[in-house]
Order: structure tokens, then sequence, then C-alpha cells
């Protein structure tokens, strides 16, 4: 079932590289983070973490609908471009992307020794990481940068989560704070494009 | 109890930042003006001191650049006074800098004193966010696009950092369980880390991250375009107390790496470093404004830092941090005067000064401007002596001396070009170019001065010893 | 061998009730009075009765086509995996010639188009020629994949093992292959978002445009192999993608497989109903998703293992 919510993560990711509209990133956006979600809460099972489960719901809430609501919400607000043509043509995208996946797995395949627990996610969640690099290189709008951005938070997330069977309760809930200081602070940007048109 | 306090003044500035009458233009600078004095206090007390639990502790390292940091912040807050004399700024813009300003306080004084690497991150990030909006009270689209360009690549790097801190958790949880994300505790145990590599690894991208925050190589002017957009107070902050909280960073993270595995350590900065001054030495050959001039010269002086504190000489590079975390700001407020006639004009920048106030101003900033260049007696004179010492101890110790010493030629030759850049600059301030009356104002003069009598204290006798018992 | 052959029956027999099934439910779903599941058998028996013409223009082509379009189909019926545990099957049969049988009934069809002369069967072909084109490459790459997980070549063999012990390792892999195949499933057979099964528009039709001309016995013969190839992927989908129930007694596990093809059918209606058609041109960029899938699941599989 992990392996499955893993595949799903990094599928979403994919989808959403090809994906032109901006509703739809969202979308895929929020398939993401429930899935990451999902996945904290199988694993905090797994290894009795109630910490781990608290972030996973948090994740769910927050990720998977917090954000992906007001993002929509700001983009109605301010007016986004919500038509978002990848700068990086689909032809090209087709032969970079498993390139992409293949070089982060072969580079991850020395770490993955290391790690008792969970090695393919980490290959995962490295590539996935690339992928979202990837996502904010492609687009030129704004919108779906900060996508980007909330994907490689994503990414790290299931790094932290798989790696290390779990980050410290406090880091996480950090980063968790962090993540929404991000939202206002993007929030206050768009005001103030609003502002000066 | 000591953490309220030190928190307190910046909670106080963000209250104050919501009132909305005259009053508060001049209780915000207040606020600003006491963060220094629970610094101090915390400075003098007996080291190491637990903030909180093992998360926050304070020792002679951390305290030092606290303090630093709340002085520099006491000269952009006396800079800031007359921020609306030289350019343009509504009254509700600067109020909200002061509030972006105390979640900054609050993230940095978070960052600085972490004992632990996922604290240390959060305080990064938050401080990294709050400085967006310090870029955005510029109201041209310049600073509106350079803000969401800081916006995403400082979140790239950030998140860079985090990847490397998760990694170097990894590596040593098997050793430490929870408590491995904690300085201390790693530094003690840093030789039974189970996977060196993975900890390396971690190391390496968290230093990326790092570095491309601090402007390095492959984003060197990245940071340039971002002060030249937006206020030079804002300059200031980012070059004299932000970097400070990245290269803290640095240091803790750089320490541990030493016990695992020092030459990978000192070959990997030392590569890093050397590319980022060769690149920023020709770089700041062509600049032609003065924030372009000194934020690369920041970029340079912060890759000194790194490489002086790999090599071991940690006194040189605590020195040094020191001597640039003043110098640099004192130069980048005194833009705003330099620049009152026109952004590009260097020429003749330093002419035209009337009274004691505009005689007191030309006389610092030339004195600064030499001792950025670490002319002596500038404290960067000292620093660059002992930190190149420790150097070719290094090169002496390693097993491709001449090499080693060639690339501290080489690095000597590039910190040449740069020196011969700014001489020349300062020529052209001095002696070209037409007579322009310029404003100076009481309260950068003491700015200024504030910055002076702190260059002057690094070279006292104690401060040396008490950098020396950092090491 | 008597399971074999009926399953074979069974799955001739459902190929035109699964396309009147996705045809009604689409029609429910925009709340129009939906067509008799059985509309297909009508269709077919009408046809059958009805006068075969022939354009003048067309060469012998015309008059073989439609049975080499339809046999090869026919004969992959017999090699998909089995559907009840105990069944007769045939093993050994891969991805490669299972594709090249469907590319085969492919090429025909285009022939076909082609040789009725008409500016319309022309552009039918080669549209046909540039999506399947685009198709085989992934189905190769995700039948292979799939194969590989269930540890054998054969593709009967490799629905038997799935079915048995499911490769839980593989999770990750699985689901690539399963999304890259569902998105061929959609492609190949021109459901929506590739090509309107529905109009003659001559903007956008592909495999209406190459049997434009035909009538009578030969379009009966093309629309069952149209309906057929429908069954031959969804079954392949059922088997390879969603093996389980084949430990079940004999008529649980033929109800559950037909319950399989009819819930393929139905999301393949829902995705009908919810996506506009895709220009050809944009065509590419959803086969070069499935393309990037089956790669991943093929990569995944090996360097990773999961």
């Amino acid at each position: 079932m992990i392996d499955f919510l893993i595949g799903l993560f990094l599928a979403s990711l994919i989808v959403a590289l090809f994906t032109s509209r901006l509703y739809r990133l969202l979308f895929w956006y929020s398939l993401n983070s429930l899935t990451l979600g999902l996945l904290a809460l199988f694993i905090g099972e797994e290894l009795d973490d109630k910490a781990m489960l608290i972030t996973g719901i948090a994740t769910i809430v927050i990720k998977a609908a917090g954000i992906p609501y007001l993002l929509k919400y700001l983009s109605q607000k301010f007016h986004l471009v919500r038509q978002i043509q990848p700068e990086i043509k689909v032809q090209y995208a087709i032969i970079l992307i498993p390139a992409i996946l293949v070089f982060t797995f072969y580079l991850s395949e020395p770490i993955t020794h290391m790690i008792r627990s969970g090695s393919n996610d980490i290959a995962v969640s490295i590539s996935s990481l690339f992928l979202s690099l990837l996502l904010m290189m492609e687009h030129k709008n704004v919108a779906p940068k900060i996508i980007g951005f909330l994907c490689m938070e994503n990414a790290l997330f299931l790094l932290g989560i798989t790696a290390t069977d779990g980050m410290p309760m406090l880091v996480e809930l950090g980063i968790f704070f962090d993540l929404l200081m991000a939202i206002v602070v993007i929030n206050l940007l768009l005001h103030k494009e609003e502002a000066n048109q | 109890m000591m953490l309220a306090l030190l928190i307190f003044p910046a909670l106080m500035m963000f209250a104050v930042s919501f009132f909305k009458n005259k009053k508060a233009k001049f209780l915000l600078p207040v606020t600003s003006f006491v963060i220094l004095l629970p610094m101090v206090k915390l400075f003098m007390l007996p080291k190491p001191y637990a903030l909180w639990g093992s998360y926050l502790v304070a020792d002679r390292l951390d305290t030092y650049v606290l303090l630093v940091s709340s002085i520099v912040g006491i000269g952009v807050t006396l800079a800031l006074l007359t921020l609306e004399k030289h350019v343009r700024v509504s009254g509700n813009a600067y109020r909200r800098f002061y509030r972006f300003f105390a979640v900054f306080w609050i993230g940095l004084i978070v960052s600085i004193l972490a004992n632990h690497m996922g604290v240390y991150w959060i305080g990064l990030e938050l401080a990294t966010l709050s400085t967006v909006y310090m870029i955005k009270t510029n109201h041209t689209s310049a600073a509106h696009k350079e803000a969401w360009n800081y916006m995403i690549v400082g979140a790239i790097a950030i998140s860079l950092v985090l990847f490397g801190i998760i990694l170097m958790y990894a590596s040593a949880k098997p050793v430490l369980g929870e408590d491995a994300m904690q300085f201390d505790l790693l530094l003690a145990h840093a030789k039974e880390i189970p996977s060196p590599f993975l900890f390396e690894m971690g190391f390496a991208i968290a230093t990326v991250g790092m570095f491309v925050k601090m402007g390095f190589f492959p984003m060197n002017l990245w940071l340039a375009n971002i002060e030249r957009a937006s206020f030079y107070p804002v300059a200031a902050l980012f070059s004299g107390i932000l970097e400070s909280a990245v290269i803290i960073g640095f240091f803790r993270f750089s320490k541990i790496a030493m016990e695992v595995n020092y030459s990978h350590l000192f070959v990997f900065v030392f590569v890093y470093t050397l590319l980022t001054i060769f690149i920023v030495s020709f770089l700041i050959f062509r600049a032609k404004d003065f924030m372009r001039l000194f934020s690369l010269s920041g970029v340079e002086h912060m890759a000194l830092i790194a490489l002086f504190w790999v090599s071991g000489g940690t006194f040189a590079a605590l020195l040094h941090f020191g001597a640039h975390a003043f110098l640099k700001p004192a130069l980048f407020l005194s833009t705003g005067v330099l620049e009152s006639n026109g952004k590009y004009r260097i020429a003749g920048a330093l002419r035209g000064y009337v009274g004691k106030r505009g005689t007191m101003f030309w006389f610092l900033v030339s004195l600064f401007l030499l001792a950025i260049i670490s002319l002596p007696p500038s404290p960067m004179f000292f620093s660059e002596l002992y930190g190149f010492g420790a150097m070719i101890t290094v090169a002496k110790e390693s097993d491709h001396m001449l090499a080693m010493i060639g690339a501290i030629l080489f690095l000597l030759i590039l910190l040449s070009v740069i020196f011969y850049r700014f001489v020349a600059v300062y020529q052209s301030m001095k002696y070209e170019g037409k007579e322009e009356e310029k404003h100076v104002y009481t309260s950068e003069i003491f700015a200024l001065l504030l910055f002076a009598l702190a260059l002057m204290a690094l070279l006292l006798p104690q401060t040396f010893s008490y950098l020396r018992g950092i090491a | 061998m008597i399971f074999y052959l009926f399953t074979i029956l069974i799955l001739l027999l459902l190929a035109p009730l699964l396309l009147s099934f996705i045809k009604a439910l689409k029609m429910y779903l925009l709340f129009k009075k939906p067509v008799s599941v059985f509309q297909g058998y009508r269709n077919f028996s009408k046809l059958m009765q009805k006068e075969t013409v022939i354009s003048e223009e067309s060469s012998r082509i015309t008059r073989v086509a439609p049975f080499l379009v339809l046999s090869p189909l026919l004969v992959t019926m017999f090699f998909l995996p089995p559907v009840v545990h105990g069944a007769f099957y045939v093993s050994f049969v891969d991805a490669f010639t299972l594709t090249g049988l469907i590319s085969l009934s492919t090429f025909f069809l285009m022939l076909l188009g082609l040789d009725s002369a008409s500016a319309f069967g022309g552009m039918g072909s080669s549209r046909e020629a540039f999506i399947a084109a685009l198709v085989e490459p992934a189905m190769v790459l995700t039948v292979f994949s799939v194969s590989m997980m269930a540890g054998d070549l054969g593709v009967g063999q490799a629905g038997v093992n799935l079915a048995m012990h499911f490769p839980k390792a593989h999770m990750a892999s699985f689901l690539f292959a399963g999304i890259s195949f569902f998105i061929l499933l959609i492609a190949e057979n021109g459901r929506i978002p590739v090509d309107n099964p529905e109009t003659h528009l001559e903007l956008t039709m592909v495999h209406e445009a190459m049997i434009l001309d035909l009538t009578g016995v030969y379009l009966a013969i093309i629309e069952t192999a149209a309906s057929v190839k429908f069954v031959i992927f969804a079954s392949l989908f059922a088997s390879l993608f969603m093996p389980f129930g084949l430990q079940y007694a004999a008529p649980a596990a033929m109800l559950l497989f037909v319950l399989k093809l009819f819930i393929i059918a139905a999301a393949v209606a829902l995705i009908e109903v919810n996506t506009a058609k895709l220009r050809l041109f944009k065509v590419p960029n959803l086969l070069g998703i499935a393309i990037v899938f089956a790669f991943l699941s093929l990569i995944t599989f090996y360097v990773l293992g999961a």
C-alpha cells in the first residue's frame, strides 16, 4: 500500500508537469498532498508513532484542502492568469522527465544503501524534488511557481517521513507554520500587484 | 524567562506597528533600540546558557553574532528615521516594514541561538519570508519583480538546506535517535556516524543551499539585483543580519563536517569559494553603481569568511565576520546619500558636502571604503592576515602543498583586482565629476558613528581574547 | 478447454453490449433518453440484412480488408489471460505478438480507408497511422513492464501470476503501468479525448472517416471489430491491472470478470462525459504522458525494484 501511495505521489507530480490549466494544477497538488498525508498515516500506523499521525492529519487538512482552496480563492480575487502553458514543449518534456528520473534513481542509489527502511521512497522523493524544480522552471507565471515550491515542500516532507522515520514533532509543526507564513507573504505580494495596476 | 525578554521587544514592535497615529513613528524606532538590551544581558551571562531546553542554547559564538546583529539593527533603525527624506515611502509601508522587521527579528533570534538543526531552519525560513515584504516596501515594478524573485529563489535555497538537514539527520539517527538534530550532540558523536557519506551528502546540499542564499557561485548577481531594487536599509539588513544567520548555520554544520571528514570539507568549500571569488572579482570590476558594487563585495567577504572558517582560522573568520557586518551596512546606508543625485553616478559622489555634518560624512565614508578593502588599521586587515596564515598552515600539512599555495596566490591576485577597483572607485568619487550639493541628516551620522565605534571596539584586546576564546 | 472457449464466446457476445453500455451511460449522464444496451446487436442484425454497395473506384482490397481487420483481433482473443482458475490458456504469447496482431488489424483498417479513394478515407488513415505510431511503443513498454513484474513474458501466464501472487513490492511501477495502459485503452479505441466515435464531423473524425464508404455486411464486420478491440483492451486491463478473483469458483469468477469489464466501460464513459476532445495535434501530448508512465514503470521496476 505504501508503494502504491508513493507511486501515486510521483504520478500526480508528473501529470502536474503536463498540465496547462491552473485549477487542474491545484487539483494535482491537492492529490499530491493527499497521498503524502495518507502515506504519513500509514507509516505512522506501522511505526506506532503518534507524532506522525498528527502530521499526517495536519497535512491532509492544511495541504490537501486548505492551501489549494486558499490559492484558488486568491487566484480568483486577483485575477491570476489561468492558462499556464509550459515553456518546455511536451515533446521535450517527454524526454526530459524520464531522463531526470533515471538520473535521480541512480543518483540516490548509494544513499538508499545506507538507510535501512524504505529505500525507494528516498529515490522517489529526490526525483520529485527535481521534478518540482522542473515545474518551477517550465512556467513563467507566478502561480505555477508557487505550486512548484509547495510541491518541493511536499517532496522534502516525503523524504523526512521515509528516510528518517519521522522528524521531531516540533520541526514538523515549525515547517507547517512557515508554510502558512509563506502563504501570508504570497497573499501580500499578490495584493500589492493589484495596487500597482 | 531570558527568551521572553529577548523576544519581547520584537513582539512590542509587531504590536506597535498596528497603531495608525503619529506616535507610532517614534515608538517603532524606540522598540527597535530596546532589542539591544537583552542581547547585552545575554552576552554577559555565563555560557552555555540554556534558553529553552536543548533547543535554544546561548554559547559564546552565537551571543557574539547576536550582539553584532543587534548593533547593526540599531544602525539600520537610525538610518530608517530619515528614509522618507531620501526616497518616497508611504506611512503605511513604513509601519508594515517594521511589522516584518519584528518577525524578522524573531526568526533571526531563533535561528542564531538554535542548537537544533530543525529549529535553526524554521528560524531561517521565517527570517527569509519576512524579508520578502521588506523588499516590497519600494513601490516600483523592479522591486516587485525582485520580491517574487527573492521569494522563489530564497525558497529553493531554503528547501535545499532542509533537504540537507534531513539527510544529515537520517545519517546520525541510528546513533542518536531523536536527538540527532542537536548540534552539540552531533559534534560530540560525529566520529560515530555510521554512514559518513550520507552525512557529507547532506552537508554538501545544505551548504549549497546556504551559499546560494548568500549569492555564491551560480547565483552571483541574484542578491545584487535584489538589493539594487529595494531600499538601501533593506540591503543593510541583508548584508549585516540575514547573512549572519546563514553563516552561523554554515559555521555549525562545518564544525561537525570537520569531524567527519576534514579533507573533503576543505576541498569542497575551497573550490566553491575560489570559483565564487573568481567570478565575483570580475563582476566587481564591471560594477557601475554602488549597490551592486557593495553587494558583490559582500559576496566576496562571505566567501572569505567561509574559507577562513574551514581552514581552521576561527578567530580570523569571526573577526572578519564582525568587521564585515559593521562595514557593509554602514556603506549600504551611506548609499542613500551617495546616490541622491541619481543611481549610476559614482564620479563625484564624495564631493559637495558642506558643513560639519557633511565633512564628517565624507570622512567616515572614505574610511569605511578604505577599510572594506582591508587597509590597515581596519579589522579586516588583521583578519585577512590571520586567515591567510591559517590557510597556509593547512596548505603545509596537506599532500598537495604546491597546488594549495598556487590557489592561495591566485586568490590573492583576485583580491587585488577587487582592491584595484575599489581604489579606482574611491578616486573617481573624490576627484572626478561635478560638485553637487547633497543633504546629510544627523541620524545618518549617528548610524555611521555607531558603526565606526563598533569597528574600533573590534580592535580592542578584550575583543580579540573573547574571539580567540570561541574556538 | 471448455472454459477457454466459453470465455471467448462470452467476450464476443459482450463486445457490442459494452459499447452500447458506454453510449447509454453517457446519454443518461447528459440527461438524454438513453439507448437500449442491446442497440449493438440490433445494429448488427440490421446491417447484416442490408444490401452491400461497394464504390466503383475501390479495388479488391475493400472486399478482403474487413475480414483481415477482424481476424487478427479474433486471434488475439485466444491469447488473452484466463478468467477462471484452471482454465486453459496460451501462456507463451508476449507483448510484441499482441501489439503486432492489433497493429495488423489497424494496418488493414488504414488500407481500407485509403482504398475507398475518397478524401475522407485517406485523411482518416493518416490520422490513424499518426496515433497508432505513438500508441505502439507505449503499449509494448507497458505490457512488457507488467509481464516483468509478474515474472513471465507471456501475457497469459503473467495474468495468472499476478492473480496468484500479487507483487506487492512493485506496487508503484504497477500503478504507473496501469495509468499508461488506461490512456492507451482510450487512445487505441478512439474514445473521446483522442477521437469521438459518435460524430461525422470532418475536422475530428478518425475511425469514422476510414469506414465512411462501407455498407452492409462489411460495415457490420468493421463495427464488430471495433467492439472486439475494446473488449480485448478491457479484458487485458481487467486481468493485468485488476488481478483478483481468479481463485473463486468458475461462475463467480466469470461474473466478477464481467463486472470488471463493466466498471472499465463506466470509467471510460465518465471520462468521455467529463473531457473535451483534444485537437489532433495535442494527441501526442496525451500519448506522451502514456509513454512517460510506461517508461517510468519500467525503470522504477528495474532501478528501484518498487
